[in-house]
């Protein structure tokens, strides 16, 4: 039986694809726990909410609203984007039957869709082997994993779309003559713009950019202009219903969008039109250094290859070349968009580098062997020579540097760091108890997750997870608060007293001071108050502070 | 109904896919991760109909149906959501898209005929 050729390569794709899944996922393999950064926190929320009480919403519930209420400009105390990504975390929610790990493999699924637009786009246009290492590379970008992790999770599947809409543009492009047009990818790109708009507003503005330099090249090189008015139309139609579908989120983009570029602003010198990155004295405190660092992020060995890639292309100058160059053009104009006095967001598209560095990476590395003059069969295996250094490379090079990245203590949950962030088991099932037993409209307080100002930026995160899990407003409960503001405090709250966290800190006297306080604090104020929920094993007791009778 | 050598080939490439991501889905996530796996093509598998009536290729079919059904299903099921049970609303979602689907391709053949 011959093996047609088309399904092998596709089965080599779904394991590098399977093996993407894998590494992305890591930090929740093993503890079956949510994790993340506040904007994690509020996608989460989203998405299970409307799964859990199985109900749509307009109006934000309480626990989101404290912090999100006023995110929407247009339409305050509504969602401030379509809920478009959300909503399907709340599908697979509801098929999954549980409510952490189809969240949040879905997410990563949906993060890592980039490596799925990004090989069948290289793949039809370019070939098996430079879409196949590719996506390998991608798999290792730490500028798509990290933001990822930060939470900035629609973002990272919205820039899956720009590869198909480029794709849908231009194929409708080099198809169109007065004769015989394939409109059908026109209408396609238009609903993937509309559904990029939904996931991501500033991911849409990117997509426009690449749309409109794409346009451009195409007009130039194959020297004929693609412009039907029936197709247009259609397509704008496509595209207003997609603006028409939430009003109030696609509201709040113009609202945002207005805000965003209105106002003086100091433009940068000259000479940043010559820099690709940023400074990263201009980001301290939003995201690491080496965020902005070539060699951290792709690795120094790719520059070769990928200065190559474009002069490859430059030479040549295929249809198909000139989609690659359009995707890099637009992203270096989407980057330089401060000369324009639009800076918001800025260091966030440097997170689409990879996406258009990669394939020509790969297209550098396989064309390298047609620069030198061999007979035929030695090019072969000069080009297959030349991947399987390449491959070696992603593995020992990027693959490493993504691990220990990976696996630094602030982005995992279940270091030192993570412990202060991330729910543990007990306080999950506590949170999901809250969930269950505590009316809406009640508010928990929490003794026992430590507020302290050298760890507060941890704890405030650990407290917001008991929120989302436990779909109440959650706060800290502070031991040092007048006796008035006390018995105010006590007369509309439940109160959780969580011993878990501060056990295994009990060698430090600081804490074992915390637990002592806390001791007194149940034995004197709380023992008049009703024991509603009591985790003898892991010390953790919820109140409803009513005075007994 | 005959099936093709093409499309028997391509059942039983399919089939080995599903059962190659059952398992790495179930090995690292349990039958959790398998319903995942499920709830992503019940997500695509209207839009691969409706794609199906369109002439393009295989990948494209796969691909564009993918994230049309992970974004579109749920759009649909969210508005949905407002008048009646969200977990009705997503079956209810499903059931028009194949509807819309099979009564399309119908139209299409007539047309030819």
């Amino acid at each position: 039986m011959k093996l047609n050729k088309n399904y092998i390569q596709t089965f080599v794709f779904i394991l590098v694809y399977l093996f993407a899944i894998y590494f992305w996922s890591q930090p929740f393999q093993d503890k079956k726990l949510p994790y993340g950064e506040y904007d994690a926190m509020s996608h989460f929320q989203v998405g299970d909410y409307i799964a859990y009480n199985d109900e749509s919403f307009m109006t934000l519930p309480s626990y989101i609203d404290i912090r999100y209420g006023r995110d929407n400009d247009f339409r305050p105390h509504t969602l401030w984007y379509p809920p478009t990504f959300h909503t399907s975390l709340g599908v697979m929610e509801v098929i999954g039957g549980e409510r952490i790990i189809p969240v949040y493999l879905l997410n990563t699924i949906m993060a890592t869709f980039i490596i799925i637009t990004s090989y069948f786009v290289i793949n039809s246009l370019f070939g098996f082997l430079p879409a196949i290492l590719s996506s390998l590379l991608l798999i290792f970008s730490p500028r798509d994993f990290m933001p990822f992790l930060w939470g900035q999770w629609p973002e990272r599947f919205a820039y899956a779309f720009i590869p198909l809409i480029l794709y849908c543009l231009y194929k409708y492009y080099i198809s169109y003559s007065k004769q015989n047009s394939q409109p059908k990818y026109l209408y396609l790109m238009s609903l993937f713009l509309g559904i990029n708009m939904l996931i991501h507003p500033f991911v849409f503005f990117h997509s426009l950019v690449g749309m409109f330099v794409l346009y451009i090249l195409l007009w130039i090189n194959l020297k004929k202009f693609a412009f039907n008015i029936k197709h247009v139309i259609i397509a704008l139609l496509i595209l207003v219903v997609f603006f028409a579908i939430f009003p109030y989120q696609t509201g709040n983009i113009f609202v945002s969008f207005q805000s965003s570029t209105s106002g003086e602003k100091e433009l940068p010198s000259l000479s940043r039109l010559f820099h690709w990155s940023l400074d990263p004295k201009d980001f301290v405190g939003s995201v690491p250094a080496f965020y902005f660092s070539f060699k951290e992020m792709h690795g120094s060995w790719t520059l070769p290859f990928l200065l190559l890639g474009i002069f490859f292309l430059l030479l040549r100058r295929e249809k198909r070349d000139l989609f690659l160059l359009a995707w890099l053009i637009s992203l270096y104009l989407v980057l330089h968009r401060d000369m324009i006095g639009i800076a918001t967001f800025l260091h966030r598209s440097l997170s689409a580098t990879a996406h258009v560095f990669a394939p020509l990476t790969a297209i550098g590395a396989v064309y390298l062997a047609s620069f030198i003059k061999l007979p035929k069969n030695y090019k072969n295996y000069l080009k297959f020579a030349i991947a399987i250094v390449f491959v070696y490379l992603v593995f020992s090079v990027n693959m490493a540097t993504a691990s220990k990245t990976m696996n630094k203590e602030v982005y995992n949950p279940y270091s030192q760091s993570g412990f202060f962030t991330t729910l543990n088991d007990a306080e999950y099932q506590a949170g999901q108890w809250i969930l269950e037993n505590v009316p809406q409209g009640y508010n928990i307080s929490v003794l026992g997750i430590v507020h302290d100002l050298n760890i507060l930026s941890a704890t405030a995160k650990k407290i917001r997870w008991l929120g989302a899990v436990s779909q109440h407003v959650t706060r800290f409960y502070y031991l040092l608060e007048t006796d008035e503001e006390r018995k105010n405090h006590l007369e509309n709250f439940y109160i959780m007293v969580d011993y878990s966290m501060l056990i295994p800190l009990s060698n430090q006297e600081q804490f074992a001071n915390l637990i002592k306080d806390m001791q007194e604090f149940e034995q004197n104020t709380l023992k008049n108050h009703t024991l509603l929920y009591n985790d003898n094993e892991n010390h953790i007791r919820v109140y409803k502070l009513e005075t007994k009778q | 109904m005959k099936l093709s050598n093409d499309s028997k080939e391509l059942i039983v490439f399919l089939s080995i896919i599903a059962v190659v991501i059952s398992i790495f889905s179930f090995v690292l996530f349990g039958i959790t991760g398998v319903r995942v796996f499920i709830g992503i093509i019940f997500m695509s598998l209207p839009f691969y109909l409706l794609l199906d009536n369109f002439k393009l290729t295989l990948g494209e079919k796969f691909v564009f149906s993918i994230i049309l059904g992970i974004t579109i299903l749920p759009s649909l099921a969210f508005l949905l959501g407002f008048i009646i049970s969200f977990r009705l609303a997503i079956w209810a979602v499903f059931i028009v898209l194949v509807i819309a689907a099979v009564v399309l391709k119908k139209h299409i053949k007539s047309k030819k005929n």
